[in-house]
């Protein structure tokens, strides 16, 4: 990749850059030893590494959760009627399904912000555009000053986890899909945002300085010269992201703001374990039907 | 494209139109549109508009909030917890992605199905490699974090697990891709001189794809810190338990030097990961 073939002598030569790549597997070996130094010398937790009971543990876990009792047999009230585990009780799936809706709802929210978020920003946020490069411009102050806002913007709000957005969003918000569904929306604001400025960037300019030097306004070659080339490329991103979205919205809910999530955490907290286990199945089920969904609109889109 | 956005890029680009797919096309787009906007209309019904949507006293919270949040608390003893907070995270993403490294290069080269001749073998192993990854990045980190929290207690093999089995399923899967698509002309000139599967593999895939492999992973990498940070919401140390905590204190200025500080140490590994990209696939 980096060597250059010396023509007298047939032997690789370094690039300058090889050596930045190779200070970088320095640094990359010694924070993967000095990172297992440190949980394997019990640093990470003051409860150490797992203990000898921890299996006993995990198998009561494990038993719970597929509705044993946990001595292994089949769990009964204190009567003596056998419990039916949440995933064989229709009534109990009919509850999720709706849950599942509220869930993709919160996603399709997220995401809606994200996306159009994401449209309003993308062209000052791209540095061929603000340098003016690609409209034949010259570089103006405003252009300059406007770029490193809105990268600030983007770097901040993907630098702050949606977990985070969501605690802080509650303190104004009542419990609920929208501030799970703001929350998600701010934090992938940054990250499809800054995916979706490097597609501008890269962009061919040749047909938008065609169209600038025929006399087009800066609306006419967004909208014929921009838009066109850049738009697949949006919406596989948009997409790809919903995806990574619709995984992450049981994570917001964990900390009340609605759907699976918020259910996830009450049966957690009254140990209802066969419960989580209907959560699950129900969760992976809407995995990959927004996988499928997302597959259809990528098909679409291109 | 491939330059600067790297293997970010791997989902798909646009693929190049023809004159006499443009109906098709504006059928599609129109289609979309409508399908796009009804799906988001139909998002906002669900939500409760009402007075009661913002808590009582909610605005004035904001008030309070950004107050503490544009006044970091820079006291030593705030920023020595943020640096050891900060390691203890470092040391979870780090850990966490080295087994998931392990875990996704033999499933990822399984799923590519370059190891097998046998087309049925071959069609076998590679259903089974790609639905094993596709489960295994199916749930979040975080609802992983808690079930092996639950199962086996507060200890960093939960912290390790949680984060090394989506990131495997994510890895896996684009190693799959970037050994399936290295260009053909080497891997058949290897071919031609009798090499066996195993020996393509090793010197015509392997070399060709590990520049795009070895970057996709610094970019997992930046992902897999944030990951770790709030991992703590299980109740494992970081960050993310410092953040918390003040949080639940409502001492926001200390939220804010925490947040600072993992923005600070995703914006360090997000330059550094992006400078080994460019030098790796230029």
């Amino acid at each position: 990749m980096n060597l250059v073939t010396a023509p007298a002598t047939g032997t690789p030569v370094q690039s300058p850059a090889s050596g930045f790549l190779r200070a970088s597997l320095g640094v990359t070996a010694v924070l993967v030893a000095a990172s297992w130094w440190f949980i394997l010398a019990g640093g990470g937790q003051a409860g150490a590494m797992a203990g000898g009971d921890s299996f006993d543990q995990a198998l009561r876990f494990l038993r719970g959760f597929v509705g044993l009792a946990e001595d292994g047999t089949i769990a009964r009230t204190r009567s003596g009627e056998a419990l039916v585990p949440a995933y064989l009780q229709w009534d109990r799936w009919v509850v999720m399904a709706g849950l599942a809706i509220e869930t993709l709802a919160m996603s399709v929210l997220a995401i809606a912000l994200a996306g159009v978020g994401m449209l309003c920003t993308v062209l000052p946020a791209a540095r061929t555009a603000a340098t003016g490069v690609l409209l034949l411009g010259s570089p103006t102050w405003a252009g300059r000053v406007t770029y490193w806002l809105v990268r600030a913007m983007y770097i901040l709000t993907r630098g702050i986890p949606e977990l985070v957005w969501a605690m802080l969003l509650l303190f104004v918000f009542a419990l609920g899909i929208l501030p799970g569904a703001l929350a998600l929306g701010i934090h992938n604001l940054g990250i499809v945002g800054k995916l979706c400025a490097e597609v501008v960037e890269d962009l061919n300019p040749r047909p938008i300085q065609a169209l600038r030097t025929s006399g087009a306004s800066s609306a006419q070659v967004v909208l014929y010269g921009v838009l066109p080339q850049v738009l697949p490329q949006f919406l596989t991103y948009v997409v790809y992201r919903w995806e990574v979205i619709i995984r992450t919205t049981i994570v917001v809910g964990f900390v009340s703001a609605g759907g699976l999530g918020r259910e996830f955490r009450l049966a957690m907290s009254y140990f209802h374990y066969t419960d989580i286990a209907l959560i699950l199945m129900v969760y992976v089920l809407l995995v990959i039907a927004v996988d499928l969904i997302g597959a259809g609109l990528r098909r679409l889109a291109v | 494209m491939a330059t600067s956005a790297g293997n970010e890029g791997r989902f798909g680009a646009g693929a190049p139109l023809r004159q006499r797919d443009l109906p098709a096309l504006a059928h599609g787009r129109g289609a979309l549109t409508v399908l796009l906007c009804a799906a988001v209309l139909l998002s906002l019904l669900r939500v409760p508009w009402g007075d009661d949507l913002v808590r009582p006293g909610g605005v004035a919270m904001v008030g309070q909030v950004l107050g503490g949040m544009l006044k970091p608390d820079l006291a030593p003893e705030v920023l020595g917890k943020a640096a050891a907070a900060a390691w203890q995270t470092i040391a979870y993403a780090v850990t966490g992605m080295t087994v998931a490294l392990a875990m996704a290069l033999p499933l990822g080269a399984l799923a590519s199905g370059t190891l097998v001749r046998n087309p049925v073998l071959r069609r076998v192993t590679m259903v089974l490699a790609r639905g094993s990854l596709g489960l295994l990045r199916a749930i979040h980190e975080l609802v992983w974090a808690w079930l092996f929290v639950a199962a086996l207690g507060l200890s960093p093999v939960a912290a390790i697990a949680a984060l090394a089995i989506p990131y495997a399923g994510i890895l896996g899967r684009i190693y799959a891709d970037l050994l399936n698509d290295v260009p053909p002309q080497p891997v058949t000139a290897l071919q031609t001189t009798g090499a066996g599967l195993a020996i393509t593999f090793l010197y015509a895939r392997i070399p060709l794809a590990l520049p795009d492999m070895i970057s996709y992973t610094f970019y997992r990498f930046e992902c897999g810190l944030r990951s770790a940070a709030i991992l703590s919401f299980v109740g494992l140390g970081g960050l993310g338990f410092q953040i918390q905590i003040a949080l639940d204190d409502l001492l926001f200025g200390r939220v804010a030097t925490y947040l600072l500080v993992l923005v600070a140490l995703i914006l360090a590994v997000d330059t550094w990961s992006s400078q080994v990209r460019r030098r790796l696939t230029q």
